[in-house]
């Protein structure tokens, strides 16, 4: 599995100026500062959105927090994810299959986004301002970071799966993980023509741990603020 | 989205299915089956799957043991395809390394969820794949067919495991089947794009009454071995 070719790497630390991001990885991460998990004491009906996850359900009693953050952690790689394809496809640089795919796969990530605000509601961590350092402007760095974005993201929910503690959450969460991997695999497919990279390079998928994660975003540089 | 599948409808003549399902349901009201294996074995995970007898431990749900049977049943269903499949000899080119890398992984699979289900493990039924492999459209489309049904069988699962060793094996193998699925769909969709290897944002879940019924609907079952603890005895009628 071959990295991605980033131009500069750039570290967390070194790009989040106001510590916005840092601030929402650690909640993330179960710092202790839960203050914004606090502030939505509300209890919202727990109705089934279109999408999947029951609306609002990080505000609903019962709820634990440790869910609220795992949300929180999957609607940043999703806002992550969105906002590269919406890049992408605004360029124009992509043609036939490799346009496709970015065309549904963004409205994959959008239609994600959307979900996990709607579960969070007053919740949901902003949307981070990106930069996607000039991987959206040509097809083979397109695909490279694509794929790399799509099996981080696939690591991802799976790392999380048996840390959710609330069903319906699962659930949701099961259904984003296998789009996940149909992206992942459908891009690599396109690299590869089946070859190399291999659309399903192992028998057992490998979890990534939510620290895993977020340093190999950090260190994409992909997040500016 | 379930595709179209023409080749496989109607086929179930027996309901050989079915009876077995209905046999494992009285089974499993007895309990007989668990309380047979009464040893304790360490759960020692192995390289990328499920931990060894695990099934036998103590404290592993009955429900946990019934959903890692339904698993075994669908990857010997899948993993005897591609090897008869491959056996045919009617695939080329990328359809023919798709075979046998899927078929790799389903073996794979296989061998994890006996070992985790050590004596407990339902045997492997017989199989008549009704000539579904024996060209290669019909493969490839017989093969979406049943990845696509397996994304959703673990997928409607999930939820329902109770042991975390095992949600953490089971959700090693759900988004591998779903890059089968989207890698099939790749291939057959060269040129015309369809059908779409991500057909959705949100991929459905099935349960076991709704795949079972869909695997019946195949005739791919062909009848249990002979004997007591017949293969498609671990085909739960469960409700999902």
């Amino acid at each position: 599995m071959s990295e991605p070719a980033l131009h500069e790497v750039a570290t967390l630390e070194e790009v989040d100026r106001d510590g916005a991001i840092r601030e929402a990885a650690e909640e993330v991460r179960g710092d202790t500062r839960a203050a914004f998990l606090r502030k939505g004491g509300i209890v919202a009906g727990v109705g089934i959105g279109l999408a999947g996850f029951p609306a609002r359900i990080a505000m609903a009693q019962g709820t634990p927090k440790s869910d609220v953050k795992i949300l929180n952690f999957a609607l940043t790689l999703e806002y992550l994810e969105a906002a590269f394809y919406a890049e992408a496809n605004a360029k124009g640089k992509l043609d036939g299959v490799t346009a496709t795919f970015a065309q549904v796969v963004g409205g994959h990530e959008a239609a994600h986004v959307t979900a996990l605000q709607q579960a969070l509601g007053s919740a949901a961590v902003k949307k981070p301002t990106f930069d996607f350092k000039g991987t959206t402007g040509s097809e083979g760095t397109f695909l490279k970071t694509a794929m790399a974005l799509e099996d981080t993201g696939v690591g991802a929910y799976q790392g999380q799966a048996d840390k959710i503690k609330t069903t319906a959450i699962l659930g949701s969460a099961g259904a984003i993980l296998a789009v996940e991997a149909r992206h992942a695999a459908w891009v690599r497919d396109i690299i590869g023509a089946g070859h190399n990279p291999k659309p399903a390079p192992s028998a057992f998928n490998k979890a990534l741990t939510m620290k895993q994660v977020l340093d190999a975003v950090g260190e994409t540089g992909f997040i500016k603020s | 989205m379930t595709p179209d599948i023409t080749p496989l409808a109607g086929f179930d003549k027996d309901g050989a299915l079915q009876e077995a399902s209905d046999h494992l349901e009285r089974t499993l009201s007895r309990a007989s089956l668990f309380r047979r294996g009464g040893l304790l074995v360490a759960g020692g995970l192995l390289a990328g799957s499920l931990p060894v007898a695990l099934a036998g431990a103590q404290g592993v749900p009955k429900g946990d043991v019934a959903i890692l049977n339904y698993a075994l049943t669908l990857e010997y269903l899948e993993a005897a395809f591609y090897k008869k499949a491959l056996a045919d000899g009617a695939l080329k080119g990328e359809y023919r390394r798709f075979a046998q890398v899927a078929g790799e992984h389903e073996q794979a699979h296989v061998g994890a969820l006996k070992k985790a289900l050590g004596s407990k493990a339902v045997k492997r039924p017989n199989f008549d794949f009704q000539g579904t492999t024996a060209d290669q459209a019909t493969f490839a489309k017989t093969a979406q067919t049943v990845e696509d049904l397996g994304v959703e069988a673990y997928q409607g699962q999930a939820g329902n495991i109770k042991t975390p060793a095992i949600l953490r094996a089971a959700i090693s193998i759900h988004p591998v089947e779903a890059r089968h699925a989207a890698w099939i769909r790749s291939i057959q969709g060269r040129g015309s794009g369809q059908p779409s290897p991500a057909p959705a944002a949100f991929n459905p879940a099935k349960d076991m009454n709704a795949v079972l019924a869909a695997v019946q609907g195949t005739g791919f079952i062909a009848m249990a071995e002979s004997g007591s603890g017949s293969a498609v005895d671990g085909a739960p009628s469960m409700a999902g």
